[in-house]
């Protein structure tokens, strides 16, 4: 995840070519990160062409929102970019980037606690989770199973939310992120057998409470 | 090997993120409680499959790129930047009264030095019998002497003839 090759079709934007001296060299992120450092505008737009992703995906299943959790991906991006000057490669990049991504979304999550909506559902609006509409959802899929389907979808959300904080965080790291023990736990700040500990009581848990949508 | 050392790794290992090693895969062939719970597991991370985040908007990067360019517009951040902080301005401003006001009120109320503070600190050390350690002690022993005077009155009291 760390390391990639910076092709000249990665950095898409249309106002920052990439640098000469960077393209179809193979660099760490961390090394990325320090050509940022020098005012590499090209190695900052790799770095958002190659995270966007992952990080839109980590905020929206925290922040449970789409246009929040682009908001806290960019806002993700402007940190990283704000610390270029600062930033020092004492450990691995990711965990840089998810210790600020979780900072973020942990912070955001206790601010908006009290204004979000009970998760309803409705055959006639988008799910929030998929995008589709409970008419057509799959194409193979009778309207009942459909219904079925979006049960289920709401069912997993609302038992990974209903986590404590540590272990949420813990499971879309290693479920959705494929973060290992110890990335999550240098994000986390917790020892390496406490997170995996921690990863097992949330899954314990989740197989316990999802037990009847198997 | 004991089941609680593979159920640590049972999360990787039911994700897929690693493969259970050869000690590890025989003690699953013999042990039922492990390999079922392995099983429950997979079908657990299976299930959480399903919840996939939708990719990111065709405007997430035009938004970036704008509030980054906002970002760069920003002047650097100097040393005259900390007193733009509300905190920090709040703060110090406190502290300026503080000591407009301990300046102006040195003279009166809790700064006040008393009487004997004041004739010390205006004669020094004094040596004593001289004239200033004589008013000192004048001023120090002011309600004594006004004592002794109101004796000196009872004194002509006494010398009057109760029955002449």
């Amino acid at each position: 995840m760390d390391r990639g090759v910076l092709m000249a079709s990665v950095g898409s934007q249309p106002s920052s070519g990439l640098s000469p001296a960077m393209a179809g060299m193979e660099f760490s992120d961390a090394e990325v990160m320090l050509r940022v450092r020098t005012g590499d505008q090209s190695a900052f737009d790799y770095l958002v062409q190659k995270y966007r992703r992952p990080l839109v995906g980590f905020m929206y299943r925290m922040a449970r929102n789409t246009a929040a959790a682009e908001d806290l991906a960019q806002e993700v991006f402007l940190r990283v970019y704000r610390s270029r000057e600062t930033y020092e490669p004492s450990a691995k990049f990711t965990t840089w980037l998810y210790r600020i991504a979780t900072n973020l979304a942990v912070n955001h999550a206790r601010d908006t606690r009290h204004e979000r909506p009970e998760v309803t559902v409705s055959i006639d609006e988008p799910d929030e989770d998929t995008g589709a509409t409970f008419e057509v959802p799959d194409g193979t899929l009778t309207a009942e199973q459909a219904m079925v389907r979006r049960e289920r979808l709401l069912a997993i959300r609302r038992k990974v939310e209903a986590l404590p904080e540590r272990q949420r965080l813990a499971v879309i790291m290693h479920k959705y992120q494929q973060m290992d023990y110890k990335q999550i736990a240098e994000v986390l700040k917790l020892s390496e057998s406490a997170t995996k500990s921690l990863l097992f009581r949330a899954y314990e848990t989740l197989r316990e409470q999802l037990k009847e949508f198997v | 090997m004991k089941c609680d050392e593979i159920r640590e790794k049972m999360p990787d290992v039911a994700a897929g993120l690693i493969a259970a090693t050869g000690d590890e895969s025989k003690h699953l062939a013999t042990c039922d409680a492990c390999a079922g719970k392995l099983a429950e597991f997979r079908q657990t991370m299976a299930l959480l499959d399903e919840w996939q985040a939708p990719e990111p908007s065709p405007y997430f990067d035009v938004r970036l790129q704008a509030r980054l360019r906002e970002e760069m517009a920003k002047p650097q951040a100097g040393w005259l930047q900390w007193f733009r902080r509300p905190v920090l301005a709040t703060a110090l401003t406190l502290l300026m009264g503080i000591g407009v006001g301990l300046f102006f009120t040195r003279g009166r109320g809790i700064y006040n030095p008393g009487p004997d503070q004041s004739i010390a600190e205006n004669f020094g050390s004094v040596e004593p019998g001289s004239a200033v350690s004589d008013l000192q002690a004048l001023e120090k022993n002011h309600e004594l002497y006004a004592d002794f005077e109101l004796l000196d009155d009872l004194q002509v009291q006494d010398d009057v003839v109760a029955n002449p």
